[in-house]
């Protein structure tokens, strides 16, 4: 209103250059956070009234058609790797040192020891890889995030969306159901996307597993951490806090000293106060995989510190530790067919070749020579 | 866990919510938990029919003798994937190592590969106090007193430096632990090095040692006054007048009858009977086998001495 009275006066004066000042928070009220396009509401508002036992198992008949048989059974992936490879539409390129891979998304499913040649008793965490099917690329032209990721000439990299876990499209909202209408998958419960190099893209469907890493080679794995909740100094910094008796009265789990006084007489930024421990992102870097099982999609890695609770999810990336990184070519983009035949030889389970293998004889020492 | 609770509830509407198998008993009711052992143990190896009128070939003991198959009854830990591919690898171990029956209480002797010990094999004879965790994780501990100083070794079971465990005698204690041994008179935990396995016959009931241990006065490592030990006969005669109040006071005799506390602690039958259903054929198979070299060993002609 005041605005437009301005411009009108403006337009009476004789001056034929006007510089009108517009003093709003306009620039401020514009939307800073732009969410990707694949953040859409995902579950459906059910309203079963109306819907028959019969229109349920229709329902059921028509996904079964569209879709196939579920993508596990048993935790046992159903479908053939090589079916869903639109080939011809995609070349192969080589691999080289620079390039960025995708990534996968796995389940965290536990933890048991393992035990190397050498005797030494190793702790590993399970990663079960959840049937991940790649959904989208989005070529570097086209990937122009609001919100940038931190990874360096973010304009050389594209964009992989994958999803993990098919769950019943009758139970999710129209919006989602689009977003895999190009992949030809069925509906993921899980969506993830990995910063890839051009030469990485894998076509849309393309069926992503434990495969696309090898024994041996070192893997960083994202994961939210476990939700402690709002904690006290002693759970959350390990503080030692102070003695349970001996005259010691309501300071038992207390911090204690804050800080100095006189010029340094405020909190310093940092001090390791109370407050809220728990779900975050970490990254465990540099865990190494002890072993591979194809049959179950499931990986064992280094550690018992991997970020998140038990059938936890958690993204798997190659290392970015400059020493860890590939030496030899990775499958690239991800393993196909051949790729499979040669990792595995065959046989469901591989093993690195320092772990022992529990199929084999007792470990035993030589003893010594002289 | 979707799947335990529709279980639960399943037998809710059955009448016999309350038919648990309580494989770790807890403290308070120790006396029924070892009642129910010497009820199971007569029907030892028959094999008993099932409600639907089938008879079921998993034997009734396999709980007791293969306890580690059960998976930690902890609800957030759980995963089927998971625990299955640990028994994968269980079953492949104990096809390279006989792994025999053994329980709190037995006499065993361990021979691992040891890179420090001087032929690089180490052997080592103890009374099993104690036998915790379950899948890959399984130990136990093996304590002897040598040079009247007390040892322990605590192995884990399916370690694959472990060559050989051997039961010179298998029995049974009148409690889930035997820590308090550390605490007892040297003579309750002294084995012989060099003892000879007994040979308990086959379908033979375990027995159970009803031996009764003599503590050292004060000061203990723990509180055995509070933990409602069956196998030792002279905690009285050490503690003061307040410690048996505050003993009293810690006691909580309600605790067996919380059923969500059951609940949580243990397998549920069905799932037991899943997992062993799973396992049997093959600890069926290198039980056979076992049998086949004990009788093959019987037959040795004792060497000459001299």
């Amino acid at each position: 209103m005041l605005r437009s009275l301005i411009v009108d006066l403006s337009k009476l004066r004789l001056c034929p250059v006007v510089v009108t000042q517009v003093r709003e928070k306009g620039h401020l009220t514009r939307p800073r956070l732009r969410n990707p396009y694949w953040f859409v509401r995902k579950e459906r508002l059910a309203r079963d009234t109306t819907v028959t036992p019969e229109n349920k198992t229709f329902l059921q008949e028509v996904i079964k058609d569209k879709y196939g048989p579920p993508a596990l059974i048993k935790g046992i992936p159903s479908y053939d790797q090589s079916a869903l490879i639109k080939t011809e539409q995609f070349e192969r390129q080589p691999w080289h040192e620079k390039a960025r891979r995708c990534g996968l998304i796995a389940r965290k499913i536990g933890q048991y020891p393992l035990w190397l040649k050498n005797g030494e008793r190793i702790r590993t965490t399970l990663l079960q890889v959840v049937d991940n099917h790649v959904i989208r690329y989005i070529p570097p032209q086209e990937y122009q995030p609001a919100q940038r990721p931190s990874v360096v000439n973010l304009n050389k990299y594209g964009c992989l969306l994958v999803g993990a876990e098919s769950v019943d499209p009758s139970t999710l909202t129209k919006e989602y159901c689009g977003l895999f209408k190009d992949s030809g998958v069925m509906p993921k419960r899980n969506l993830g996307r990995f910063i890839i190099s051009p030469e990485a893209a894998i076509p849309a469907g393309t069926p992503l597993n434990v495969a696309h890493f090898r024994v041996g080679d070192f893997v960083d794995v994202r994961g939210k951490t476990v939700d402690h909740g709002f904690q006290g100094v002693v759970k959350r910094h390990g503080f030692k806090g102070m003695p349970a008796s001996h005259g010691v009265t309501k300071t038992h789990r207390r911090p204690g000293n804050i800080g100095g006084g006189g010029e340094k007489g405020r909190v310093w930024p940092g001090t390791k106060m109370p407050g809220h421990m728990g779900n975050r992102w970490r990254v465990a870097k540099g865990m190494r995989i002890w072993r591979i099982n194809t049959k179950y999609n499931v990986m064992w890695v280094q550690g018992s510190a991997i970020p998140g609770p038990t059938n936890g999810l958690v993204y798997i990336y190659d290392t970015i530790l400059p020493l860890r990184k590939h030496k030899t070519a990775p499958p690239f983009p991800t393993a196909f067919e051949e790729e499979l035949e040669a990792l595995t030889g065959g046989r469901d389970d591989v093993w690195y070749e320092d772990v022992h293998d529990f199929k084999n004889e007792t470990i035993t020492f030589q003893p010594d020579k002289n | 866990m979707n799947a335990t609770r529709g279980v639960l509830s399943a037998s809710w509407l059955k009448g016999n919510g309350f038919k648990r198998i309580v494989t770790f008993s807890t403290k308070a009711h120790a006396k029924e938990i070892t009642a129910s052992h010497q009820k199971h143990i007569p029907s030892a190896h028959t094999p008993t029919g099932t409600s639907d009128g089938r008879k079921s070939v998993i034997p009734q003991n396999y709980r007791f003798i293969y306890p580690e198959f059960l998976p930690d009854p902890k609800v957030e830990w759980r995963n089927p994937v998971r625990e299955k591919l640990e028994r994968m690898d269980m079953l492949d171990r104990r096809t390279k190592i006989d792994i025999p029956e053994f329980y709190v209480g037995s006499i065993l002797a361990v021979t691992s590969s040891d890179p420090h010990a001087a032929g690089k094999v180490s052997r080592f004879v103890g009374i099993c106090i104690h036998r915790d965790r379950c899948g890959l994780r399984t130990r136990f501990i093996l304590r002897n007193i040598i040079d009247h100083q007390g040892v322990e070794v605590r192995y884990e079971l399916y370690d694959p430096t472990i060559q050989k465990i051997e039961v010179l005698r298998l029995e049974k204690r009148l409690d889930d632990h035997l820590l308090y041994l550390r605490d007892a008179l040297p003579e309750y935990s002294t084995v012989d090095l060099n003892m000879e396995p007994e040979f308990l016959d086959e379908n033979a009931v375990v027995p159970i040692n009803d031996i009764k241990v003599v503590l050292r006065p004060r000061p203990w490592l723990e509180r055995w006054e509070r933990q409602n030990l069956q196998g030792v006969v002279n905690v009285d005669q050490y503690i003061t007048d307040k410690q048996r109040r505050q003993a009293i006071a810690h006691e909580k005799p309600w605790e067996k009858y919380d059923m969500m506390k059951q609940y949580r602690a243990t397998i549920p039958e069905e799932e037991q009977k899943e997992i062993y259903a799973e396992v049997h054929s093959q600890l069926h198979n290198l039980e056979i086998q076992r049998k086949r070299n004990k009788r093959k060993r019987s037959f040795v002609k004792p060497t000459k001495l001299a």
